[in-house]
This record gives structure tokens, C-alpha cells and sequence, in this order.
């Protein structure tokens, strides 16, 4: 998942204005022109506008912001409408109905969603067809409860109580203020963390989980709010339409239809899915009513039309069309990159504080205890113990294939080991064993992928703030902490820049500003300079430096030997998943186990 | 005891039925790694192709094959070149599931337009009489399904294991790059394996035609259940397919006679959420074919 358009809209300051108020605008219109015109078909179409828009922005939380794209949203919206017509005939209130099926959706979402989070692509859309098959059988089977095929009416008590109404105007009031709602969820779960966690899990599992991330939590807290909006959103669309069924209620054809609203407008914007309802509804609402029964399927086939072209020639919808225009405006003006928020401008003072004497090794922050690791049947970490000390930097090298990178996922909860343990000494004082790279997050241990993971949608300075977001849990000291950051790595005149633009040396010094940012105490760095030029290993070794001299232990994977000899306190040596050799880097080097490890044997007699 | 024997002959024949559609679809997935969404409609395509021949020309509906299949080899390889070939770089996987899916959308709504909401006939000739076989009956229809199921799979089976394009084809599927590597056209065997798959379907249209009536919406009714199939059998396996097919028609026709024959899609697809959660694989899949877990 990449091409979706980034968080914070590319282009200038006054695109982004103009963006806004043309969205307020029409959003103002769903409200002004129904009522000022004051026919009831028009303010029907109005109010199916609103309807689909409200819906596809909810969808969107799933389908959007945490990439899942489900196919079964009509789940929530026919548990909504079910909920809100059975009290209603109870004697209880929709307005109370709406909260009861959003309560009830948002526990069906949860329970379905927790096993489908580990399908992929269209093989969770399918579970999600599956769901919405079985709800819709299981619906048409207890007919006491909801009527079975002859569907379920609601009694006609009119007035707001009810939410029945003889005029269609009030039904318009109450579906644009829950519309407003839905919008208003929506732009703040993006601009939450949240939202920042929720994209980098879209964008790269493993990233997301090595920065801390809960991944299936943040996705399911996302279904939960998406399926209440659904079902909150059902209970009125039963209430206007006074009439339900299962076939209509769990419709595998309403729900794609949310689905492609929000695809159609701008897959995880907050203003897409508007859009997208806005641009199709009318159309194909009056070519349904001018052309009639002799236009049957004439609204589906331009949906699905759509829907393909979309795909073909506007793979980031509307919104991403409208950006991208922007975006090249922005360039040939010349106008300074800016974010929503203000100008990027350096620090006045130096972020870099002039070198500390160094603090010197501490006691032992990490205990590695006779790890042992099989893949099948080959044995790729044996026995393997080490300590690793405060304030220190431990090189690790090896030849090709020693296991290596193997290690690193053990010593960051990512692969769990077949005997041995990773302690770490917590805050506390006290050392602990954790489970998971969450656990491992939470300790304080953080890392990065030798085959860099960025969050390709996602601007550096958002790459940034999702490590940022570790420590603050407010967006606007998570984006300073993340500025910060980015200058001290030497990225800071890059924050605007998408991931995907970077060179491979600014790929690399982002995954360590992505993980600086997690405020480490331990810092695990793969190959962080392998493919680099040699004018950046040189800012990397000094990186590496202020790093250990702001008081964090780092091991270090390298291949680059100049690193490692001027870096290394000591030297771990590597080699068929064993430790060889451990010490100084320079009697590391002279060591003929090494030698031969590296060069062969041969080489070694020669040598002597 | 007959009864039970009907039903899980019944069973048996609804599975063969359920092959011949579903074999397409797993083909379509192991090489060209697209869920085609769209799978029913091509289905449904044949079906109404084949009701065409059938009433305007008055010919037995088997004859259509002459013209269906070809057709929908055509249908299926522009399909590819057209819609999935474009979108085959984009890493998005939501590109891909939307493309098939406004194909599907695009499709049904194209035949309430041509062919309204009636439902159209196709006249049997014969096929839906019942014979006896020992003491079940069955339609005999049904029975030359499971035949011409049975020998899809041997023909498919013979053309990927002994002629030069099912080498290419295999391949392709195994590993794209490499294949490129040895000067095989990969993009052409995409379009090839996409068309080889909807022929298939082609085949079942013809022959589900005069058995059951052809609506716009009947290759969403089919299709679900091929997804099940599909999954269950391990995906972009044809014998895989197969029994798993006829797995699931007998349970479709035991759980529709001792749980209910409203609560049968219920049992089927619950069946489907729990082999998808638990054993994605499918119960004839290797590990090699997993590349829908994360």
C-alpha cells in the first residue's frame, strides 16, 4: 500500500486554503440548496448524498486510513437499522436505538475483525463478503426477531422523537448533523496519533511494530469508531425509509457502494469520500427517476464504469488529482515549501549541543543468555550470549548468511527464540525478559531494518512523528520532537519531501530519525550505512557518535570496516550462527578465526 | 439409507457443478496472483450467450459451446490486457480488488439493461429428465457436469505437464522474473492464462445454462460459493479445487437436509471463515501458495 495521498496535502498554503473553502462550501450546499429549494425529490437526493457520504467516511476509517479494504460494511449498517426498528417497536426511542446498534455493531466489528486483521488484500475483502453473507442469511432466518423476507416495518409515530417525519426537511437537518459528526471524527482521528499509527501499519507492518506500534490494536480501536458511525448512520436510514429488509440491509452491492465512494473521491482523505457521494449520487438518483423502469441497472453500470476508470487513470481519486494539480502549480511558482501549520525554518541554535565529555560504560543494560534459533533444519544462532553495557557501542560483524541480521530479530521480539532470552534493564533498575517488539518498544529498545521500511505515503517529517509519537501523545509536540529530530539527523531541509522521493542515504538516515525519535535507550542499527557514499558514512560515523554520547547503547550491524574500527568499543564476530570471536576491534581484526571466516582458510595458513 | 445416499449424491453432483466453475477461477489466481471479482459475471456472460443460441437458433444448448468458450477466452484475455495489465506494477492492493469489482458492478448492471430483470430459460432438451443410478436419481444434466469437471481437470492437468506453453505457464506462475529471464513472454501468458481461465468458465456457462435460469445477478450466486471452493482447495490449485468442490456440495446438501435448507449458505461460509482464519493453505495447499497472510 503506497500511492495513497499523504497526510498533510502537498502543495502551497493557498491550494490548501482554497481546498478548504471549496470544501466548506460544498459541504454547506448539501444543507442551503435543499432547503431553499424546498422540493422533496431534490431534498431526497440530498439527503442520499449526505447518507452515502457519511457512510463511505466511516468506511473510509477501515478501508482508508488502515487499508483494510472490507466489502461487508452493510454488517454495521443493517445491525444499525435492525437495532434501531426492533426497540423502536419495543417503544424505545431511535435516538436511543442509534447508540444501542452502534454498541452492538461495535462489538460484532471488533469480534469479526480480531481473526481477518491477519488476511491480506482481497482475501479480506472476501471474509468481509463471507460475514456479510452469513448476517444476511442468519437475518432472513430468526424472521421473529427481524421479520424474516417480509422485512420489518416501523410503527408511525411521527415527530422528533421518532425521527419520523410527514416533510423531509427535518430528515435532512438530522443526517447533515451526522454527517458533520462523522467528518468531524474522521479529520481527528487523521490528525491523531491514531491516525499517524494507523497509516504507518498500511504502509509497512513491520515499520509500524519496530516504532511501537500496537498494529492490530490500532486497527481494531479503527473498526470499533467505524462500525458505531455505520450503525448509527443505519438507524436513521431506517427511520427514513420506514421499511427494512435483509436483502436490502446486508447487500453486498450497498456496501461496495460505500466502499467506492470514498475510492472514487480519495482513498484515506478526510474529504475524499464527500466527493466522491457528491460527484454520483445526483447522476445516477435522477437518471433513476427521469428514465425509470427503462433504465434498470443504468445507475449500477455507471458506478462500476466509474469505478474502473478511477482505477485506471485516477488510482488516488479525486482528492489525489486535485493535489497533484496543486502540487505542480506550487512548483512553478516557486513558493517556499510550507506544511499546514507553519514554515519549515532551521533552529536558531544549534540542535547539536557541543560534545559531552563522555559519560564512559556503565553497567550492563542487555543480557543475551544462550540464544538458540532453528529454521527446519538449519541451526542459524547457536548458543549465543553477550552482554551489552550503558553508553556503549557494540559492533557486530560476520561474513554473509552468519546469522546476523537473524540475532537482531530476536533481540528486538520480531522472531521468538527457540531457547535462550533477551533481558533488558528496564528504568526501574530491574532487567526484563519481553515478548514482542512492542514490549521490546516499550522498554526502550529501538532499531532499524537493514532493507530500509519507510512509510513510502508519508512525508519525512510524518515518518518522523510516527517514532515521535512514542513519547507524545499530542500531535503538535509530536510534529516539534519530530522537526527536531529531523535537523539533528540532517533531514531537516527535506521534512516536506515524500519517503519515496529519498536517496538510498537519506532512506537510511530517515530509518534512524524515525527510531532517534523513540527517544531509545538501546539502539539496534542494521547496516546503516552499507550503499552510502563515503562523504555521508562520515556524518553517519559522527551521527553515530553524538548519539552514544547522548547516553544510548547501540549495537550496530556493519559491513563498512572504517565504521566499524573507528566506532566500536567492542567487536562481536559472527559466523554459521556462532560467536568466533569478541574484544578490541584491532585484535578482532588480527584474530585468524576471522580471518579464515571471512577469507577461507587458505588465506589464513598463508598468512601465518 | 436412500435418503442418504440421495442426498450425498446429491451433494456429490452439486460439487462437480461447483468445479467447473471454480476452476477458472483458482487457474486465473495461481498464475496471474488476481482474485478476479468479476468471475461470476463472466460466468453469467456464458450463461446468457448461451440462452441466446439456444432460443433464436433453436439449437441444443451444448452446441453453444462452439461459440461460448471461444467468446469468453476473448472476454477474459481483453480483461487482462485491458484492465489487470495496467495495474499489475501498482503494489496497491486495493487497485487490483476495485478493478475487478467495477468490472463485476459494470457487468451485472450491463444485463439489467440488456436483458431486464426477467430471468431467462434456457430450454433443457432433455437435460434436466432424471435417470437412475442403482437407487438414486439424478439429473442428467448434472451428470454429464461432473463428467466434463472430471475432464477439465485431467485436460488441464496433461496441457501444464507436457506441453511447451503449460511449461511457460508454470513457469510464470512460479516466478515471474525468472521466467522473463528466459525469454518468455510474460505479459502473453498472462493474457493467455486469463483467457485459458474464463474459457473455463465459458464451458460452465454452456453447461449450467439448461439447468439453471439465467438472471443477472446468478454469478454472484455462484461465485461466492466458488471463493469457498477456491480457498478451501488452496489457492491456484485445480485438483485442489476439484474436491474441494465436491467437499463443500456435500456439505451444501447435508447441512440444507439436517440444519435447513435457509441456514445451508450460513453453514457453508462459516465453514469458509474458519479454514480462512485458521488454515489458510486450504486443505490441499502447500505452504508455497500463502501469499495472502501477512
Amino acid at each position: 500500500m503506497s500511492s495513497s495521498p499523504t497526510l498533510s496535502l502537498p502543495g502551497g498554503r493557498n491550494a490548501a486554503l482554497l481546498q478548504g473553502a471549496g470544501f466548506t462550501a460544498i459541504l454547506a450546499a448539501l444543507l442551503v440548496v435543499p432547503l431553499a429549494i424546498g422540493n422533496d425529490f431534490v431534498t431526497h437526493i440530498f439527503i442520499t448524498m449526505c447518507l452515502m457520504a457519511a457512510l463511505s467516511t466511516a468506511w473510509n476509517l477501515v478501508g482508508g486510513f488502515a487499508g483494510q479494504m472490507s466489502l461487508g460494511h452493510g454488517v454495521y449498517y443493517g445491525i444499525g437499522a435492525y437495532a434501531g426498528v426492533i426497540l423502536m417497536n419495543m417503544g424505545i426511542s431511535p435516538w436511543i436505538g442509534m447508540f444501542a446498534g452502534g454498541l452492538i455493531a461495535m462489538v460484532v466489528g471488533v469480534v469479526i475483525s480480531y481473526p481477518c486483521f491477519r488476511l491480506k488484500g482481497p482475501f479480506y475483502s472476501l471474509a468481509s463478503i463471507a460475514f456479510l453473507e452469513v448476517f444476511r442469511v442468519l437475518a432472513l432466518h430468526f424472521s421473529s426477531l427481524t421479520g424474516g423476507a417480509t422485512g420489518l416495518m416501523i410503527p408511525l409515530n411521527l415527530g422528533w422523537t421518532w425521527m419520523v417525519f410527514r416533510e423531509r426537511w427535518p430528515s435532512l437537518v438530522i443526517i447533515f448533523g451526522m454527517l458533520l459528526v462523522t467528518l468531524a471524527v474522521a479529520a481527528a482521528v487523521r490528525r491523531s496519533r491514531l491516525g499517524f499509527y494507523l497509516i504507518a501499519t498500511r504502509e509497512r507492518e513491520s515499520a509500524a511494530r519496530a516504532a511501537g506500534v500496537q498494529t492490530v490494536r490500532v486497527r481494531l480501536i479503527a473498526v470499533a469508531i467505524s462500525s458505531f458511525l455505520c450503525a448509527m448512520l443505519g438507524t436513521f436510514h431506517a427511520m427514513y425509509l420506514t421499511f427494512i429488509e435483509p436483502a436490502a440491509m446486508f447487500s453486498l452491492t450497498f456496501s461496495i457502494q460505500i466502499a467506492m465512494f470514498a475510492l472514487i473521491g480519495g482513498l484515506g482523505t478526510v474529504r475524499g469520500p464527500l466527493l466522491g457521494a457528491v460527484l454520483l449520487v445526483p447522476i445516477t438518483e435522477w437518471a433513476r427517476a427521469v428514465l425509470g423502469a427503462s433504465a434498470l441497472g443504468l445507475h449500477g453500470f455507471v458506478y462500476g464504469s466509474v469505478l474502473i476508470l478511477v482505477v485506471l487513470f485516477m488510482p488516488n481519486g479525486i482528492i489525489g488529482f486535485l493535489s497533484r494539480y496543486a502540487g505542480k502549480q506550487n512548483a512553478e511558482d516557486a513558493a517556499p515549501a510550507t506544511t499546514q501549520t507553519d514554515t519549515i525554518k532551521a533552529p536558531a541554535t544549534p540542535l547539536v549541543p557541543p560534545a559531552p565529555d563522555r559519560a564512559g560504560i556503565g553497567a550492563d543494560i542487555m543480557r543475551v543468555e544462550h540464544l538458540n534459533k532453528h529454521f527446519g533444519g538449519l541451526h542459524v544462532t547457536r548458543d549465543i550470549s553477550f552482554t551489552l553495557r550503558e553508553g556503549e557501542i557494540l559492533g557486530l560483524i560476520g561474513p554473509n548468511g552468519a546469522g546476523k541480521t537473524t540475532l537482531f530479530n530476536m533481540l528486538s521480539g520480531f522472531l521468538s527464540p527457540d531457547s535462550g532470552s533477551v533481558s533488558l534493564r528496564g528504568p526501574d533498575g530491574k532487567f526484563h525478559t519481553p515478548a514482542n517488539p512492542a514490549d521490546f518498544a516499550a522498554l526502550g529498545m529501538g532499531r532499524t531494518f537493514q532493507i530500509v521500511q519507510p512509510f513510502a505515503a508519508m512525508t519525512v517529517e510524518e515518518n518522523i512523528m510516527v517514532g515521535a509519537f512514542y513519547r507524545h501523545h499530542d500531535e503538535k509536540a509530536a510534529r516539534e520532537s519530530a522537526r527536531e529530530t529531523a535537523w539533528r539527523m540532517g533531514l531537516g531541509p527535506l521534512l516536506n519531501s515524500e519517503a519515496r522521493g529519498l536517496t538510498i542515504g537519506g532512506l537510511k538516515r530517515l530509518e534512524v530519525a524515525r527510531v532517534m525519535a523513540m527517544e531509545p535507550r538501546v539502539l539496534l542499527l542494521d547496516e546503516v550505512m552499507a550503499g552510502i557514499n563515503q562523504t555521508d558514512v562520515r556524518r553517519a560515523i559522527d551521527l553515530m557518535l553524538s548519539i552514544r554520547d547522548s547516553g544510548v547503547s547501540i549495537i550496530a550491524i556493519e559491513h563498512v570496516m572504517q565504521a566499524v574500527m573507528s566506532l566500536s568499543d567492542r567487536v562481536i564476530v559472527l559466523a554459521s550462527g556462532e560467536v568466533i570471536a569478541e574484544g578490541d576491534p584491532r585484535d578482532v581484526v588480527r584474530d585468524p578465526h576471522v580471518i579464515e571466516a571471512y577469507l577461507g582458510k587458505e588465506f589464513a595458513d598463508a598468512q601465518a | 439409507m436412500t435418503t442418504f445416499l440421495q442426498i450425498l449424491v446429491n451433494g456429490l453432483m452439486l460439487g462437480g457443478l461447483f468445479a467447473i466453475v471454480s476452476i477458472g477461477l483458482t487457474l486465473i489466481f495461481g498464475i496471474v496472483k488476481v482474485v478476479n471479482f468479476a468471475h461470476g459475471e463472466f460466468l453469467m456472460a456464458g450463461m446468457f450467450i448461451t440462452w441466446l443460441i439456444t432460443t433464436r437458433l433453436g439449437l441444443h444448448p451444448y452446441a453453444a459451446v462452439i461459440i461460448v468458450v471461444p467468446a469468453l477466452f476473448v472476454m477474459g484475455a481483453l480483461t487482462q490486457r485491458l484492465l489487470i495489465q495496467p495495474l499489475m506494477s501498482a503494489r496497491d492492493d486495493h487497485v487490483q480488488i476495485f478493478a475487478t469489482v467495477g468490472l463485476s458492478t459494470a457487468l451485472i448492471n450491463l444485463a439489467l439493461l440488456i436483458f431486464g430483470a426477467d430471468i431467462a430459460n434456457t430450454p433443457a432438451h432433455g437435460l434436466r429428465a432424471p435417470i437412475s443410478l442403482g437407487p438414486v436419481r439424478v439429473l442428467t444434466g448434472q451428470l454429464y457436469i461432473f463428467g466434463a469437471a472430471i475432464a477439465l481437470v485431467v485436460a488441464l492437468h496433461l496441457m501444464m505437464k507436457h506441453s511447451q506453453i503449460g511449461r511457460a505457464i508454470r513457469a510464470v506462475a512460479q516466478n515471474r522474473s525468472a521466467a522473463e529471464l528466459m525469454g518468455i513472454n510474460v505479459n502473453r501468458i498472462y493474457i493467455l492464462s486469463f483467457g485459458i481461465g474464463a474459457a473455463c468458465v465459458g464451458l460452465a456457462a454452456v453447461l449450467i445454462a439448461p439447468l439453471y435460469p439465467t438472471s443477472s445477478n446468478i454469478g454472484t450466486y455462484f461465485v461466492l460459493t466458488a471463493f469457498v471452493v477456491v480457498v478451501l482447495g488452496g489457492l491456484g490449485s485445480i485438483p485442489g479445487a476439484f474436491f474441494g468442490a465436491l467437499l463443500i456440495g456435500m456439505l451444501d446438501a447435508l447441512s440444507g437436509f439436517y440444519i435447513g435448507s435457509d441456514l445451508r449458505e450460513a453453514v457453508v461460509f462459516g465453514v469458509f471463515l474458519v479454514i480462512l482464519i485458521l488454515k489458510p493453505s486450504g486443505l490441499f495447499g502447500n505452504r508455497r501458495a500463502l501469499s495472502h497472510l501477512s
